[in-house]
């Protein structure tokens, strides 16, 4: 999958590219050929890999580990209730409730992860609409439109301006045709497509346009005013899958899906949880067997039993955790496509991160201006306010004046309100520059142009390297000249220093070439500038352009004038904030490495002070091979080094040098990048915006995709969309992320600690025959109804220290749930919960009439229907039913204290290490409400007429709310003696045993 | 990369024995001894508190009650009613009375619920005023009302030994669950009519069988309320109404379902949707020869 490109039609001459593909270059193919080629080859579209059927992706949802054990439980349940009713026993309703009621949650929870599932994902789809709709294509000499989908290879098209290339085709023909490669290698430039074959690599040669790729309309002046503009004629050579962007697209939808962080977390927990249920419920089956009990009701005790200790709630709980900071996150501009990746930010160690418009604003800015022999710096940042350089000189007037007349971009009409930054403007990259910044520094850049009326002009072309114009100004004409500095240079005879033309001399040259290195080192284009003045009609409105640069000699150097795309403000904060989070940030792009390099520098992955092995060898004189590559922290490498490299050196660059840039990749390359880091033990995140970033996306543990510059396809390979493309939207993505791995510790502890006392009142129902304390329907109230709120409410919890300044968590190391959290929560907490519970059962019973020894072994008179007189401790006698309501009774006592000792679990779940006082009781205003909503659905339940018919719940005496209150006080008390010990003795026994 | 290849059955086996005893580090089941020690111990101290706390508070608890009248009568406002002798599973009486075999549990029970209400266990009860409650709220010593075995006529056994069983007309006691305090309003009465809802004729309308109560009317009389629990109330005895059964010697072999019920009391529910023993209750008789 992961080799280069294979194909040689560039390097074909014509004649035998016709016979390659028995084709004419002239009259195109056969329609008969054509159709034949269209059934051997298929349609000329990206096929769609093979989806998994909807229903099989539902009945997923419905079989994980829990899931498949509520349906064991269902199944027991109605089996008990077939079995009961097939004996005419008419009181066992009740099994087939809970029956109804597990399979409801079952199904409801999936409904909610296919939901979920459903709105993410789906990667080709995007692809499809890459595809153009229709084609001009010449078949036995004749112009057709058909639709693109029916190209074959050997066709012969036609493309211009504003359409997308149909399909990987070989130009034949060009006039000015350019296209945009952007989403295909990330290069921003258009680039010249001609037929001259003028690379090796399919992929760089010129005469070779690729399927999807938009072909660009003409500027405003044409480079020849002859031919039509941005056409082009070429020879299919690939369709549909076999096409580069099919290829692309198949590599990225050959790459599985890993499973993200929290899904393997969460699965390592649910696969504990079904264990230990499982456990359980089989250890009290034989139990209850050996005791003597019935074998059906042995089922159903470890029905019941899976019931209590499996957590309903908790997968909700995960989801809506998850995607209430997907919310927060689409506050901040970053989408999240998949809820899980949410996490896998906060647990990402390393980020492999595009340059271009991510770490930059992808705005060619002016940068630098060399003047007066003097570095002058302007500002670059975002909205371009001001300018901080001296510009009383009389040099800066002339230079301004060059940068303002000879620049053939403008700005787009109406657009005066608009600040400048802002503006469109039709033109190239560099000339869009050079006219923003002269708007901003010298003002009205039309006016200036209209006081100077151009009388002729030369456009940029490759061989000159310069463009020149000659202006109108009153008396006397202005020669103005810009292009690449040492093209300029030679024109120059002197040079104009604080208003004084100077004689170029040897001097003056070596200040040149200083500036000039010194700005190329910096990554930047460099440009120069010169003019002359010349009498009047020295040149005559409509000469010949050609004849131009014959006048143009002798000219007066004004300076040179150096551009970049600037690295976006907020970026060197954010590295810098993902330095001290422990998070190494790596640049990939197809940039040169020497502008990668120096942008590395400028928003801090290359630090100040590294070096790379190049400075070191600079530094100390000695050739490259010499050089420790422990000297060197950080170290550019190109593609190209990449491609020769051997498997596993790359693993070890990665591991010898911290800061790293890889400058000149190729898709593939990148691939290789991220999983090197991946088979380091990195969890990485990539950033990306173009088709070819697509594989590594989709390969990242967090794909991070460009939502402004971004192509469909990588938008769909990523599992996280930037809205604003900013860099330091991932820093905001990487403290919610550990933000909510945190929170949800506590939402799971909190969750999981209820499960003891749902569990505890089987184990000593089955064991002691108390009358049972507390039923299977009032578990599911407490696990999917009152506490799903305070467990959610936990997510909205602050961050208890600066987690930004903490190493991302090691994902083998630090669990989710880890041996302390269920230790804690199951034998501490829960143990407290369980003898709350008990002791309030207890208390309600005997205030009822029935002490607590009296219960002991009370249950098979208790729960016979054929006993209407049982004597309680007092000598009354009861009624089956009234025995029941009693019952009923118990259930709801015990729910509440549950209810009451989660009051007090949620409270310690806020903090694991700091005081309750610190982190602030009521700040989590959300966790506040949770608590209310909390006890007024306990109040509902317990005081809601009809209740006891339907879920259970019986009226409670006022003061059993208050029964387990101190419980509630001794587990607040007990977990901050807890964290105290946890903050004063950091590494001790307490803190192992204790801190979760 | 795929997914891990999966560890052969052999390596996972030789780390779970790891993981169960690892000779090189002493560990036990991921712990060494001293760490299973402390951590054992750190639980023992921490159940033992746990238990001493609620065994304090059930202490506290049990210290709050009154031994003899519970704190709370929520759940039992009204009473059941019940009926002796009660036949094992369901509340159906089979028998030959030709064969005293055939129920000769069922005398025997009777027998047995009776003897607690025989004069010489009686002594210490009073004769208290029929028609009004006797309240004793104020009293210390709570006396017991005396119920005269003669009151159940027929029924009573003192002069038919097998309670009608042998002679086609079984007797049947009604009677009242204890419930303390319990004081009932009106006159109340225990009538019993031929139950039709489980497809049964409705028998004694059909002259199957004819109903006789005693005493009289089955009527029960409000002197034995209130009761004061059974520590304050040793001696109580709970009002009875003999049901007698005569069943028509046309009708033997045929499945009689009668349903008695306490009336002609407001506060004594009867009619209660759930509870089928609220105040009522039903039992069929088939007797054969």
């Amino acid at each position: 999958m992961k080799k280069e490109m294979d194909v040689d039609d560039h390097k074909l001459e014509l004649p035998d590219l016709e016979a390659k593909y028995s084709t004419s270059i002239t009259k195109g193919l056969v329609g008969a050929v054509a159709a034949e080629r269209l059934l051997r080859d298929g349609p000329n579209e990206l096929r769609p890999p093979r989806g998994t059927p909807e229903c099989v992706k539902f009945g997923r949802q419905l079989a994980g580990g829990l899931q498949c054990l509520m349906w064991v439980a269902a199944a027991i349940c109605l089996i008990a209730y077939g079995v009961q009713e097939g004996q005419g026993d008419r009181g066992s309703a009740d099994n087939l409730y809970l029956a109804i009621a597990l399979i409801a949650v079952v199904v409801v929870t999936g409904c909610f992860g296919y939901y979920q599932e459903f709105k993410s994902t789906n990667i080709i789809a995007s692809f499809k609409n890459l595809v153009p709709q229709q084609a001009t294509v010449i078949r036995e000499g004749d112009k057709l439109q058909i639709n693109a989908n029916e190209l074959v290879v050997g066709d012969l098209v036609e493309i211009k301006g504003g359409d997308r290339v149909p399909a990987d085709i070989r130009i034949i023909s060009a006039q000015g045709c350019k296209v945009d490669n952007s989403s295909l290698t990330g290069e921003s430039e258009p680039q010249t497509r001609s037929p001259e074959c003028t690379h090796d690599s399919p992929l760089e040669t010129r005469n070779i346009a690729f399927f999807s790729t938009m072909c660009l309309e003409a500027g405003p002046h044409p480079d020849t005013q002859a031919s039509p503009a941005g056409t082009a004629t070429g020879l299919v050579i690939n369709t549909g899958d076999r096409t580069i962007i099919g290829r692309i697209a198949s590599l990225a939808s050959g790459v599985e899906n890993e499973k993200t962080p929290i899904a393997i977390e969460i699965e390592h927990f649910v696969d504990i949880i079904a264990g230990l249920a499982i456990f359980f419920g089989a250890t009290f089956f034989v139990v209850a067997m050996v005791i003597g009990y019935p074998f059906l009701r042995a089922m159903v005790f470890f029905m019941a039993i899976v019931v209590a200790y499996v957590p309903e709630g908790l997968l909700a709980t995960v989801t809506v955790c998850l995607s209430l900071t997907a919310k927060r996150l689409a506050r901040k501009n970053c989408v999240v496509k998949n809820l899980e990746a949410v996490e896998t930010l906060g647990s990402t160690s390393v980020i492999c991160s595009d340059k271009t418009g991510t770490l930059t604003q992808n705005r060619m800015t002016v940068a630098h201006l060399w003047f007066d022999n003097q570095i002058h710096t302007a500002d670059t940042t975002e909205d371009q306010s001001g300018q901080s350089f001296d510009q009383s000189s009389e040099t800066w007037t002339l230079l301004s004046r060059v940068v303002t007349l000879c620049n053939r971009a403008q700005f787009k009409a109406g657009q005066e309100n608009i600040p400048v930054a802002k503006r469109e403007v039709i033109g190239d990259a560099s000339e869009t520059a050079l006219l923003k910044f002269a708007e901003v520094t010298v003002g009205t850049v039309s006016e200036a142009r209209g006081r100077f009326p151009k009388v002729a002009e030369l456009p940029f072309n490759s061989t000159n390297k310069f463009q020149l114009s000659v202006h109108a100004a009153g008396d006397r004409q202005l020669l103005v000249l810009k292009g690449a500095p040492e093209r300029v240079l030679e024109r120059c005879s002197t040079v104009m220093i604080k208003g004084q033309e100077l004689p170029l001399d040897a001097q003056w040259r070596e200040a040149f070439e200083g500036a000039y290195a010194d700005l190329g080192g910096r990554g930047e284009r460099v440009l120069g500038f010169c003019a002359r003045w010349l009498p009047a009609g020295t040149v005559a409105a409509g000469t010949d352009p050609e004849a131009l640069p014959e006048v143009a000699v002798g000219l007066c150097f004004a300076g040179l004038v150096a551009m970049i795309d600037p690295p976006r403000a907020t970026v060197p904060r954010a590295v810098l904030k993902c330095r001290t989070a422990g998070i190494r940030v790596i640049m990939v792009t197809g940039d040169h490495p020497i502008t990668a390099k120096a942008i590395a520098a400028a928003v801090g992955i290359i630090s100040e002070g590294s070096e790379t092995p190049e400075d070191v060898a600079a530094r100390l004189r000695v050739p490259l091979e010499q050089v420790d590559p422990r000297q060197a922290r950080a170290r550019v490498v190109t593609g190209a080094e990449l491609a020769g490299m051997e498997p596993g050196v790359l693993e070890g660059i990665l591991r010898a040098h911290p800061e790293m840039v890889f400058a000149r990749t190729s898709p593939q390359q990148k691939l290789v990048i991220v999983e090197s880091c991946q088979r380091l033990g990195a969890i990485v995140a990539v950033t990306g915006d173009g088709v070819n970033d697509s594989p590594a996306l989709k390969r990242a543990d967090i794909g991070v995709a460009m939502g402004i510059a971004g192509s469909d396809a990588a938008k769909n390979a990523a599992d996280m969309i930037l809205l604003d493309d900013n860099f330091a939207s991932i820093v905001t993505g990487v403290e919610q992320g550990r933000l909510i791995f945190d929170n949800l510790k506590k939402s799971i502890a909190y969750t999981l600690t209820k499960n003891i006392p749902e569990l505890t009142p089987y184990l000593i129902y089955i064991t002691a025959s108390v009358p049972l304390p507390l039923g299977c329907i009032t578990i599911l109230f407490i696990e999917l109804c009152t506490d799903i709120f305070p467990s959610v409410s936990l997510a909205y919890e602050r961050a208890e220290s600066d987690i930004m300044h903490l190493k991302p968590r090691n994902p083998r190391r630090d669990r989710l749930v880890n041996e302390p959290l269920a230790a804690y929560s199951y034998f501490q907490i829960g143990a407290i919960q369980s003898f709350a519970g008990f002791t309030d059962y207890f208390v309600a019973m005997a205030q009822e009439g029935w002490w607590p020894l009296l219960c002991l072994g009370l249950r098979p008179r208790w729960e016979d229907t054929h006993e209407q007189e049982l004597q309680d401790s007092y000598g009354q006698q009861w009624t089956f039913e009234q025995r029941r309501y009693q019952q009923y009774t118990c259930y709801t006592v015990f729910f509440i204290s549950i209810e009451m000792c989660q009051i007090a679990d949620v409270l310690i779940r806020k903090t694991r290490r700091l005081s309750l006082l610190q982190q602030g009781l009521f700040r989590n205003h959300i966790l506040v409400i949770a608590i209310v909503f909390q006890v007024s659905i306990g109040c509902f339940l317990c005081y809601c007429p009809g209740m006891p018919n339907i879920f259970n719940f019986m009226p409670i005496r006022f003061q059993w709310w208050f029964v387990p209150m101190p419980f509630g006080l001794l587990i607040l008390i007990y977990d901050e003696i807890r964290k105290l010990g946890v903050r004063r003795h950091p590494g001790s026994w307490w803190d192992r045993e204790l801190y979760y | 990369m795929t997914k891990e290849a999966k560890k052969p059955f052999r390596q996972s086996v030789a780390e779970w024995r790891q993981f169960v005893y690892n000779p090189d580090s002493g560990e036990f089941l991921g712990r060494t001894a001293k760490s299973w020690g402390l951590i054992l111990l750190f639980y023992l101290v921490f159940y033992g508190f746990l238990a001493a706390l609620f065994t304090f508070t059930m202490w506290v608890m049990l210290q709050t009650l009154s031994s003899d009248i519970p704190k709370y009568r929520d759940r039992i406002s009204s009473p059941g009613l019940m009926i002796s002798p009660k036949p094992d599973t369901a509340l159906e009486f089979y028998f030959n009375k030709s064969d005293a075999n055939s129920y000769a549990q069922y005398v025997s029970t009777l027998k047995k619920f009776l003897e607690s209400y025989d004069d010489s266990k009686q002594s210490e009860n009073i004769n208290c005023t029929p028609g009004k409650v006797f309240d004793q709220n104020d009293v210390a010593d709570k006396k017991a009302c005396r119920f005269n075995l003669s009151e159940l006529g027929q029924c009573s056994g003192k002069e038919d030994k097998t309670f009608g069983y042998s002679k086609g007309t079984p007797c049947v006691l009604v009677k009242m669950n204890r419930i303390i305090g319990l004081k009932p309003e009106g006159e109340p009465y225990i009538q019993c009519t031929s139950k039709t809802a489980w497809g049964a004729v409705k028998a004694v309308e059909q002259g199957m069988v004819e109903i006789n109560y005693f005493p009289p009317g089955g009527s029960i009389d409000l002197m034995y309320f209130p009761y004061y629990g059974k520590s304050l109330h040793a001696h109580y005895l709970q009002p009875l109404v003999a049901v007698q059964l005569a069943i028509n010697s046309n009708s033997t072999n045929e499945e009689i379902a009668i349903e008695c019920k306490i009336l002609g009391s407001p506060n004594l529910k009867n009619e209660d949707d759930r509870d089928k023993f609220l105040g009522r209750i039903a039992f069929k008789v088939q007797m054969t020869e």
